[in-house]
């Protein structure tokens, strides 16, 4: 597409949650029997993947497996086996109150800036590089009501605010940025990028083109060492975008943007969103934080009711 | 209706327990699969159109015959643009058959029901149950989530329109403009999950729906999603094997014989169909029965190296 003028401002597309009703299976009886009524913060995992539909996109999905196992036989940690491509791990937290009027009291503001100062404090200290799904860390505030087996809850993204704002300069598809042979070994490089289970959920990297148009996909820690001194090679910044707009990026280049602004004070930068069967898309451009999720349009929580499946009275009748 | 399904799932349930699965091939014999065939033909799928994977499910829930780390196959977020509901009545109204109508298909649906006769055109009218479902389309007020039934329980929304002190950005936030059509309210995505039925010895489709705010569906809804001649009759709402909750799925007792005639049709023209090819021959039956669910099948699948 063709890229606006030079002075645009960079406009993300929000990511959006999506709940597996194993998630709050899982919760309740965590609920009742493991938390019982400690309110305290509990560590879970959100998974999501670059686009893979032209028409819709991908969101930061909850599974049962994103909290801790509900079984105290079996250990707490994460038991879910990594290198699934369609699953890149996001870290998250979840803040589940013991009252709806906890639920509406809690400090939002305050919720979101403890967890993007965690954020900011590993693009500081260097942490981001090494695993770079910190960058996408989320927040979830919760009230299981497990008398009507429903649920309010609300997302947030936070990103750190770049002031002022990234602009934009250009925005192409990433034929029009490759040559054939570039394109042909970029594409050849992310194959087997996405096929390798050590590399398959790293949602961060960067992609080197050498002079010979040999492209290789390397991890955002490896930045120093490839300023090589081959000076026709290409350095991009890379991220799985989950987002289908053929004109915005996704939401996790925002924190990228804010690493990469941080830590290398880079005026101008060439990004790649890497989407599947649509090809990607490219980025030139040059802490405060923003990100609950928004309810069709509105910033409100939402609910759902799940007592047709976790009523035990109804369960009955429909068993009758 | 119900409580025959109930016990035949008793019985169902009873005979798997006490009979071994299958580990003799009768693929091209009866069209079905052995618990070690339907792991080879997942890990084909999985390979060739890399949106499924394999999953776990519920510890709870594991089959001992089956691998931990590969208990069925899922592929989330499949978009699902047009009603099949409404699809069809469109079709009719153009006076085209809805049902693939050329030869290679005729083996597959001809085992649901009635072959499409082209003079028998009562048939071709919609029953009741499609008009009720196909009348949802049309008020868009009603709410499909789940969670919207108890409306007594649920506080009005306004009431907590939150303008405390949340921050906002409009300037980088990009705000999806409101649909001034009716796409946006059409446009759900399904979560599509493929499990093997031990009694059948054949795979079984799930079907999981969310809304376009990505509230789950309610089952009844996801109907509206199937090919009429299945909905209600091989589409039944049942719970999954592996995950929490009811979900849609598609019976699996004329799996076997529909394969087989694919198969036999495949190996008159001199094909040789491979065990590993299976599930993408049931996933293209599948979506006669889910025409609109936009999920992956085909063999030939590029990464996209050269975009459009």
């Amino acid at each position: 597409m063709e890229g606006g003028s030079g002075k645009s401002i960079l406009q993300f597309a929000p990511f959006q949650s999506s709940v597996d009703e194993g998630f709050w299976h899982r919760l309740s009886s965590l609920k009742l029997n493991k938390f019982g009524v400690d309110d305290s913060p509990v560590p879970i995992t959100g998974f999501y993947a670059p686009c893979s539909q032209s028409q819709v996109s991908n969101h930061l999905t909850l599974l049962a497996e994103s909290l801790p196992s509900d079984s105290s036989e079996e250990s707490s940690v994460l038991a879910v086996s990594r290198g699934n491509r369609n699953r890149c791990f996001v870290p998250g937290i979840i803040y589940n109150t013991n009252t709806v009027e906890g639920f509406h009291a809690l400090d939002k503001q305050g919720l979101l800036k403890a967890e993007a100062q965690k954020i900011w404090k590993d693009i500081c200290s260097g942490k981001a590089l090494e695993d770079s799904s910190v960058l996408s860390r989320f927040l979830l505030i919760s009230f299981a009501d497990l008398k009507k087996w429903s649920f309010h809850y609300w997302f947030a993204f936070p990103a750190l605010v770049l002031d002022p704002p990234a602009t934009l300069v250009n925005l192409r598809p990433a034929s029009q940025c490759f040559s054939s042979e570039e394109a042909e070994s970029v594409s050849a490089a992310f194959n087997e990028w996405r096929n390798s289970s050590l590399t398959a959920d790293v949602p961060f990297f960067l992609v080197h083109i050498d002079s010979n148009s040999h492209a290789t996909i390397k991890h955002l820690k490896d930045w120093e060492t490839s300023q090589s001194a081959d000076d026709g090679h290409k350095l991009l910044f890379g991220f799985y975008d989950p987002c289908h707009l053929p004109n915005h990026p996704g939401w996790p280049l925002r924190n990228l943007l804010a690493l990469v602004c941080s830590r290398w004070d880079l005026k101008s930068v060439h990004f790649l969103c890497y989407r599947e069967s649509r090809g990607w898309r490219n980025h030139g451009h040059v802490p405060n934080a923003v990100g609950w999720e928004l309810n069709k349009g509105r910033r409100v929580p939402r609910i759902i009711s799940l007592a047709k499946s976790m009523d035990p009275t109804r369960l009955a009748i429909s068993a009758a | 209706m119900v409580l025959s399904q109930k016990l035949h799932e008793a019985f169902k349930g009873t005979v798997e327990r006490i009979t071994g699965h299958r580990t003799v091939s009768a693929f091209k014999e009866k069209g079905v699969l052995s618990v070690s065939e339907f792991v080879t033909a997942g890990d084909n799928l999985v390979s060739k159109c890399p949106t499924w994977s394999w999953e776990s499910g519920e510890p709870s829930k594991r089959k001992p015959y089956l691998p931990s780390e590969k208990q069925y196959l899922i592929t989330r977020n499949v978009p699902c643009l047009r009603r099949a509901a409404y699809l069809e009545e469109e079709y009719e109204a153009a006076g085209m058959e809805i049902l693939l109508d050329n030869e290679d298909n005729d083996g597959w649906l001809a085992t649901h029901g009635k072959p499409k006769d082209t003079s028998g055109e009562v048939e071709n009218l919609p029953s009741i149950e499609s008009l009720e479902i196909s009348k949802n389309r049309d008020v868009k007020s009603v709410p499909s989530h789940v969670g919207v039934e108890d409306e007594d329980d649920i506080p009005d929304m306004a009431d907590f329109e939150e303008a405390d002190n949340i921050e906002i950005d409009p300037g980088t936030y990009l705000i999806a403009h409101e649909p001034d059509d009716d796409n946006i309210l059409r446009t759900r995505t399904y979560d599509v999950s493929i499990t093997y039925d031990k009694y059948y010895q054949t795979p079984r489709v799930w079907l999981t729906g969310y809304d376009e705010s990505r509230m789950l569906l309610q089952a009844e809804l996801v109907l509206e999603d199937v090919s009429q001649d299945h909905a209600r009759k091989t589409v039944t709402i049942e719970d999954h094997p592996h995950l929490s909750g009811k979900h849609a799925s598609v019976h699996p007792c004329r799996h076997g014989a529909v394969m087989k005639k694919i198969i036999d049709v495949l190996m008159s023209r001199g094909v040789e169909p491979e065990v590993d090819k299976y599930l993408f021959l049931f996933l293209k039956f599948v979506a006669s029965v889910i025409p609109t669910i936009e999920y992956d099948y085909t063999m030939d699948f590029d990464l996209g190296s050269s975009s459009s």
